[in-house]
């Protein structure tokens, strides 16, 4: 349910770029620190939400299939594609509520500055 | 690709033939930031007789290691600077090409340096900038104007294929294939395809799109606009799929009241357009082509994603772009909810 590169591949990445982000020229070491930050504070925010950030949306799912997992998101997105969610109505209003609980967390792990700008915590 | 000194003087004997100079040295050779598609290099020279004799500084433009499965070559992107120069819009003229690979590893080419900032960022937001935002806008419009003047038939731009009955659905058909390529599920990606291919509106006559006509695709001087860069998303299309990519608010800065590019109105835009001989603009149909922009970004950033975890690429910038897919989500159901609710 979380967008990829996964929090520990981005702290990962970022651990190897701070060990040689000073063969940089100076130019490109502030944008280089920028971006480690940037990889270390998503995957902090992350680990500290934890699984429990993403139990109202596999609960969501859950109500719409079987067990509320990613093998249900996967099988979300196949039913949108064939239409199934298409006439206007409570079920499409339900999915339309879920997807945004979706992009929302994921915004509030990988950029709450634009969560900010849109007014939303 | 421009790192060692046999590099340079490869280039210099090419400079020199193509040139009609009797000798050309490279005294410099820099990677110019930015431009994660591809690689622009800085090259200062200094040439003996010639048509580069007074002529300094050339950019180089060759492809990147790994390149995105719609991105043009440097072959075809020459030729569209070429065909963009000789219509009026204001691009960095087109030198010279090389499409021999085994020169300097990858194909490339040579045009004249253009001035100015394509940051993107500061044009937005930096208050030196104030006052003169609403002049880009205009000029913006004039520019895409003369942009979408240029119309099939060309030969010269054969390489773009026979242009689409129905560009809408020749745009749609290409995301369903590339999401298709992904492993992981899109599900509000599949919702807006969904939406786009119910709502796709009747085809029109088609024109040259630039593909990525937004604010740091373009160069700015204190005098205004001096160059559009970045060709290599040319297309046949509808006209209005460049407006909705300019407008999309991935290029607004988090200036996100300035619709256009971070930088001004909307209706400015449309007239500026119009009065440089653009087609009128259909508000509709621009918003229609906006959802596409989302959708479009929403899935390059994914394959930028591919860059870094199975193109081997360790790069912070790829990585993180792997991680922009969500801004993208949040305007495209922002905006099919708009839409839906007739706004």
């Amino acid at each position: 349910m979380r967008d990829l590169p996964t929090g520990p591949e981005l702290r990962a990445l970022a651990d190897e770029w701070a060990a040689k982000v000073h063969t940089l020229s100076p130019d490109e070491q502030p944008v280089a620190l920028a971006m480690i930050e940037r990889c270390r504070a998503i995957a902090e925010r992350e680990a500290a939400a934890g699984d429990a950030a993403l139990v109202p949306m596999r609960a969501a799912l859950a109500a719409l299939y079987d067990r509320g997992g990613d093998a249900d998101l996967a099988r979300l997105a196949a039913d949108i594609r064939a239409g199934k969610f298409d006439a206007r109505g409570l079920a499409r209003q339900r999915v339309r509520e879920l997807l945004w609980s979706l992009t929302l967390q994921k915004l509030r792990e990988g950029n709450p500055r634009f969560l900010a700008a849109h007014g939303i915590d | 690709m421009l790192t060692s000194p046999e590099a340079h003087r490869t280039l210099a004997a090419f400079l020199a033939t193509a040139s009609d100079a009797t000798a050309v040295e490279i005294t410099s050779a820099i990677r110019l930031s930015g431009g994660s598609v591809q690689e622009s290099w800085r090259i200062e020279l200094a040439a003996s007789g010639g048509v580069l004799a007074s002529e300094p500084r050339l950019v180089l433009r060759a492809d990147a290691p790994t390149q995105l499965a719609a991105s043009r070559s440097r072959v075809e992107e020459f030729a569209l600077l070429r065909a963009a120069h000789a219509a009026g819009v204001r691009v960095p003229e087109p030198l010279f090409c090389c499409t021999e690979p085994g020169l300097l590893g990858r194909p490339f080419f040579l045009m004249r340096w253009a001035p100015g900032t394509a940051n993107g960022a500061a044009l937005a937001r930096d208050a030196a900038w104030n006052g003169r935002r609403d002049g880009l806008v205009t000029e913006l419009g004039q520019q895409l104007a003369h942009i979408h003047g240029i119309a099939p038939p060309r030969p010269d731009l054969g390489f773009l294929g026979t242009p689409p009955a129905d560009s809408a659905a020749v745009r749609l058909a290409l995301y369903r294939r590339w999401l298709d390529g992904f492993e992981d599920p899109h599900p509000v990606a599949e919702w807006a395809l969904r939406w786009l291919l119910q709502e796709k509106p009747a085809p029109a006559g088609v024109v040259l799109c630039h593909g990525d006509f937004r604010t740091g695709n373009f160069l700015v001087t204190e005098d205004g606009i001096s160059a559009i860069l970045d060709w290599e998303f040319a297309e046949w299309g509808d006209p209005h799929e460049d407006i909705g990519w300019l407008c999309c608010k991935s290029w607004r800065f988090g200036i996100l009241d300035r619709e256009v590019g971070g930088l001004g109105d909307r209706t400015m835009l449309y007239r500026a357009y119009e009065s440089a001989g653009g087609q009128p603009v259909d508000p509709l149909r621009a918003r229609y082509y906006e959802v596409m922009a989302s959708l479009r970004w929403l899935i390059l950033a994914l394959q930028q994603r591919e860059r870094f975890r199975r193109g081997g690429e360790r790069s912070l910038d790829l990585a993180l772009t792997g991680r922009r897919p969500s801004e993208c989500e949040f305007e495209l159901l922002r905006l099919i909810e708009r839409a839906e609710q007739g706004e």
